[in-house]
């Protein structure tokens, strides 16, 4: 009886353990033929397989609708060895020469890393549900986490649980946009594994990376492809960009008013810089855009980081002019660091790019304006 | 389990108020030691700018701190302090009580040790509680009440990891054609076996990577690139900074700018930008011989930086990054368009030459000509320096629709937008206010919007203005009269809403939509000068003299100071909100609520004091106001002032003198029944729901 059990109980367990060994062999097989490294390969589990060719059928499915329109665009880059170079910025520029033999192999690879180097952001497809489909591989710049521990986890994962609403909203297909792609512009906020020190930390000790994703969605018509959004995510570009005379910065308590303007805002839109101290911004715009500086500012208090899009805001004499406005709240330096007090307020600086010339200088929309003419 | 684990923690308790009875000098040093411990956790890193009111952030410090903050009151102040500074109510802090004191436990202990690396450790914001919680529980007894208390059972951990499969097998399932066609539902192992099969497949059509790639790509090179850049909306292009010529353009710029590549290539890029925006392209190109110039910010402090960087690195550096916007001619022979781009571009056909605004950003970069040269690049060998310097950047065409077009164009002319202050006084004229009421928008400017309202409209916008200013949605007026600078009247309909600062949850101003519904009797001459927006003013001259209509310039003052006032007593009435002001004159209810309360339930006394049952007729605002303002002087007509009133409006068009008197009355009786509706604020309310109730 008892021996019978056993000889059954070992059937069993042999079954089981060929079935296991079977699934491995098909597991193998199945990262095997997934694009990735062996060193990444070997360390993938089971979930992460399927996760990982799950993104790369989609993936497939997806460029497979693009083909169609993109087949005859494939073209040969000719001025390669000009282009060469800028893939190098990615930091792998240690050995020039060495590189020199391999860039012929590598070419295509090497513009490509220079692609989203001077995007100077990462590619993201966003399934509707919201899974990643894809990232491009430089994600781990920007998120410490490499790509193939990203791809086919869900957004909603590893982005703030308070811009979830929002992302929900760009991620939802509209009526209209079956037909033609819309364009997404938002803010979101996304776990960073990176620490100050560039170096990678655990998932748990994630901090908040501000993020901004433009876009436009994708719909498929064919049911087994997926509609999904094609989205660039980057920091935004606010520090270290070289600031043109077309652009002035600023600061701005948190409700908006010019608590600082650097002097080109008068070249610009003619106001002197300490006649701006504590007006709001929302005096100087037109009042047609009121609604995307609202935006704005919420994105600001929520978000710390925003970009207004295009605006238009008033000239002194007369007219506006559109531009564009990149802000980030800072928190204030303190006096020392012995000192504990309340913090400094928080300010907000803006960097804002004049996109246009005046547009009709004799009209006078404002108030303000008005009032400003009397004066000179 | 838990009467286990709270008699434990119970135990605990007690055992942190003895240590913190007796660690009473420590306690204080703890505290100081908080203060230090601060700064690390209150200062971010570039990445997470502290007032961001992230959640995680604050549980990071609720971690950190929230043994000290149990400790006593010192300690609770300085985390206050913290708190407020990153907008995170502090309740939250302690909403797991045991987990706090028993950390707080830990934390002691620990503290006492005096040991720094805990302290280091907690340097690093850690925005998971669990973490924390378990590096305060790796030691000591409480060890095994946790592993009982959080641990699930394994067949729970089990169950999640088989579920998890499933659902991705079913996933997996649904994209793999094969699979598709089966109706039932298939086992694991089949699944993955056709999703082997279907990679292979297509691998196969794909163009395959070779196996001793040494970094394989999850994308071929070439899909990636048309992905960044369809992405991006954008494209690629290489621009010598010498002469800007296009060196390199992508594909794709056929899409954004409608120009093929082989137009552009060799080109100046010159060529093709606005001609206002020269400068600004230039600058940005010749900027690599201004290095020390160079205007940088820094993020973290927003000051401006000077940059010292070496002239002609060949490397990339920060300082050779650009970001700038321009504009670009589209090419307009669009045989192609995108549906999208040219229903945009409709509106802007009339215009010669169409530019759309592109951002581009990218790295200045300078090669050593040597380098260069191997396809054919004479142009480049011809360089006269030793560096070919030049812009990589990706032009992204701006997501908003292009500011070039003058911004009335997208909106429908009958439509535009005023700002009022609080008080109603024009604050901002969007310019297509022109076209549809006569005024240039600094005429408008500074008065009140009351001066220009029909006088049996004034109740009604009176009340429409004080709900604006109460409430945050957007708000509907019926339509209304507005006395166009010819002395007619164009039939406008508003929406308003009150723009509040989403800091300080101030009033900024009250925004109004407005709409024309109809235009008045002078209508033939009002359109032909619509019709012809450019040559307004004398287009207007000839409207003064076609209508008999004279605008009455000696009125308008009078009117001004009664009717601007009208709205600065509601302003003040918001201000001094619960002022009272008991003055029941039912007089002068009437002709205030006259044209609002045109229900059956209409005072008894306005009733009477409309003679015929014209009623019903008045209740149709849209209709021609040629009809309705007889209508209104008949309303009117049961009070003895306003039966001069009634005339006006009708003669207000022979005789400016009545008609300044008319207007002052009405503007007096709307200041009186304003005073009085203070006490009357429900029943208006009420009036105001029957209303819109019919």
């Amino acid at each position: 009886m008892t021996a019978d059990k056993e000889k059954r109980r070992a059937i069993s367990r042999e079954a089981a353990r060929r079935r296991r060994r079977v699934e491995s062999d098909v597991f193998g097989d199945l990262s095997g033929l997934l694009p990735l490294q062996p060193s990444v390969r070997a360390h993938l589990d089971k979930p992460s397989v399927i996760r990982l060719t799950l993104s790369y059928i989609r993936m497939h499915t997806l460029l497979k609708e693009n083909a169609g329109t993109n087949a005859g665009t494939r073209h040969v880059i000719k001025y390669q060895p000009l282009l060469k170079g800028g893939g190098e910025q990615s930091g792998c520029g240690g050995a020039r020469d060495k590189e020199e033999k391999e860039m012929e192999e590598f070419d295509a690879s090497r513009e490509t890393s220079m692609y989203l180097g001077i995007l100077e952001g990462f590619v993201m497809v966003l399934s509707t549900e919201g899974d990643m489909i894809f990232l491009s591989d430089n994600v781990s710049k920007y998120m410490g986490l490499s790509q193939t521990e990203l791809m086919g986890h869900n957004i909603f994962e590893y982005t703030h649980p308070c811009d979830h609403e929002e992302i929900r909203n760009n991620l939802r297909l509209t009526a209209e946009e079956v037909w033609y792609g819309e364009k997404r512009d938002f803010v979101m906020r996304i776990k960073s594994a990176l620490t100050h020190r560039g170096r990678t930390a655990n998932l748990k000790s994630a901090t908040w990376k501000v993020l901004h994703c433009q876009g436009r969605a994708k719909v498929c018509m064919d049911p087994s492809a997926v509609s999904c959004l094609l989205l660039t995510c980057r920091p935004l570009p606010l520090s270290h960009t070289l600031l043109s005379r077309y652009t002035f910065t600023s600061q701005h308590s948190m409700d908006m008013r010019f608590t600082y303007c650097d002097q080109r805002v008068s070249s610009l839109l003619g106001y002197r810089p300490e006649e701006l101290l504590g007006r709001s911004i929302y005096d100087l715009c037109h009042t047609l855009d009121t609604n995307c500086l609202n935006k704005n500012h919420l994105n600001l208090c929520l978000k710390s980081q925003s970009v207004s899009g295009q605006y238009r805001m008033l000239v002194k004499g007369g007219g506006y002019v559109w531009v564009e406005s990149h802000s980030a709240v800072i928190p204030s330096v303190r006096a020392s660091r012995s000192r504990p007090g309340i913090p400094q307020p928080l300010c907000i600086l803006s960097v804002t790019y004049v996109l246009s010339g005046v547009e009709q200088p004799s009209l006078q929309l404002s108030l303000d304006q008005i009032l400003h003419r009397c004066l000179t | 389990m838990c009467g286990e684990k709270s008699g434990l923690v119970g135990q605990l308790w007690e055992k942190i108020q003895m240590e913190t009875c007796t660690a009473c000098p420590t306690k204080t040093t703890l505290s100081s030691r908080s203060r230090l411990l601060h700064p690390c956790i209150g200062v971010p890193g570039p990445s997470v700018p502290a007032p961001a009111p992230a959640p995680a952030m604050s549980t990071s410090n609720a971690a950190a701190t929230g043994g000290d903050g149990a400790l006593g009151e010192p300690a609770d102040d300085v985390l206050v302090e913290e708190e407020q500074s990153t907008s995170v109510s502090l309740p939250s802090l302690m909403t797991p009580p045991s987990a706090a004191s028993m950390s707080l436990g830990m934390e002691l202990t620990r503290k006492r040790k005096g040991s720094m690396d805990n302290q280091d450790s907690k340097c690093v914001s850690i925005p998971d509680v669990d973490m924390e919680d378990d590096q305060n529980r790796s030691d000591g007894e409480d060890q095994h009440v946790k592993v009982k208390c959080f641990r699930e059972p394994h067949s729970q951990i089990e169950k999640r990891r088989r579920d998890k499969m499933n659902t991705l097998i079913d996933k997996l399932s649904a994209m793999i054609p094969t699979c598709n066609p089966m109706s039932r539902k298939l086992d694991k192992l089949t699944v993955l076996r056709m999703a082997v099969q279907h990679l292979k497949s297509l691998k196969g059509s794909a163009s395959s990577f070779s196996e001793a790639s040494y970094k394989p790509s999850f994308l071929p090179d070439e899909e990636l690139k048309h992905l960044v850049l369809k992405a991006a909306d954008g494209f690629l292009f290489v621009v010598g900074c010498d002469r800007g010529k296009i060196v390199f353009v992508s594909e794709s710029v056929t899409k954004t700018l409608n120009y093929s590549r082989a137009e552009l290539i060799g080109q100046s890029l010159f060529d093709y930008i606005h001609p206002k925006d020269m400068g600004k392209v230039k600058e940005q190109l010749s900027a690599s011989e201004l290095y020390p110039r160079e205007r940088l910010i820094d993020a973290k402090t927003g000051l401006q930086v000077q940059a010292d960087l070496p002239i002609g690195a060949a490397r990339l550096c920060s300082g050779a990054r650009r970001s700038f916007f321009c504009r670009m001619k589209y090419n307009k022979i669009s045989v192609k368009v995108e549906e999208k781009e040219s229903q945009a571009n409709t509106s802007k056909k009339k215009e010669s030459q169409k530019y759309c605004t592109v951002h581009c950003t990218g790295y200045m970069r300078s090669w050593p000509t040597s380098q260069l040269g191997a396809e054919g690049e004479g142009e480049v060998d011809k360089q006269e320096s030793s560096h070919f310097s030049c812009l990589v950047a990706v032009g992204r065409v701006h997501n908003h629709s292009s500011p070039q077009v003058n911004g009335e164009v997208r909106v429908k002319p009958t439509e535009f937008i005023t700002r009022y202050a609080m008080d109603g006084k024009f604050t901002f004229v969007d310019q297509r206010a022109t076209t549809i009421l006569g005024y240039l928008p600094q005429e408008l400017l500074g008065t009140s919007c009351y001066e220009y309202f029909h006088q049996d409209d004034l109740p009604h916008l009176a009340d429409r203005h004080r709900k604006v200013l109460r409430s945050k949605e957007k708000i509907e007026t019926n339509c209304y009269k507005f006395k166009t600078k010819y002395g007619s009247f164009v039939t406008l309909q508003s929406q308003w809403f009150s723009f509040v600062n989403p800091w300080t949850k101030e009033l900024e101003y009250i925004v109004s939509t407005n709409t024309v519904m109809s235009y008045d009797h002078s209508r033939a001459g009002r359109s032909g000068n619509k019709s012809e927006q450019s040559s307004n003013p004398k287009a207007s001259e000839d409207c003064k003299k076609s209508p008999p209509i004279i605008p009455g310039i000696s009125s308008t003052p009078g009117t001004m100071i009664y009717a601007g006032s009208i709205g600065t007593q509601i302003a003040n009435e918001l201000l001094d909100f619960n002022r009272t002001n008991s003055s029941p004159s039912s007089g002068n209810v009437s002709p205030f609520s006259l044209p609002q309360d045109k229900s059956p339930q209409t005072h008894n006394q306005i009733s009477n004091s409309v003679p015929n049952g014209e009623t019903p007729d008045m209740e149709i605002p849209g209709k021609s106001s040629s009809e309705s303002e007889p209508q209104g002087a008949a309303f009117s007509g049961g009070e003895t002032l306003m039966g001069e009133n009634s005339q006006l409006d009708l003669e207000s068009v022979v005789g400016p003198g009545l008609s300044s008197l008319s207007s002052d009355e009405a503007a007096m009786a709307v200041i009186w029944s304003l005073l009085e509706t203070d006490a009357n604020l429900g029943e208006n309310v009420d009036f105001e729901e029957m209303h819109w109730s019919l």
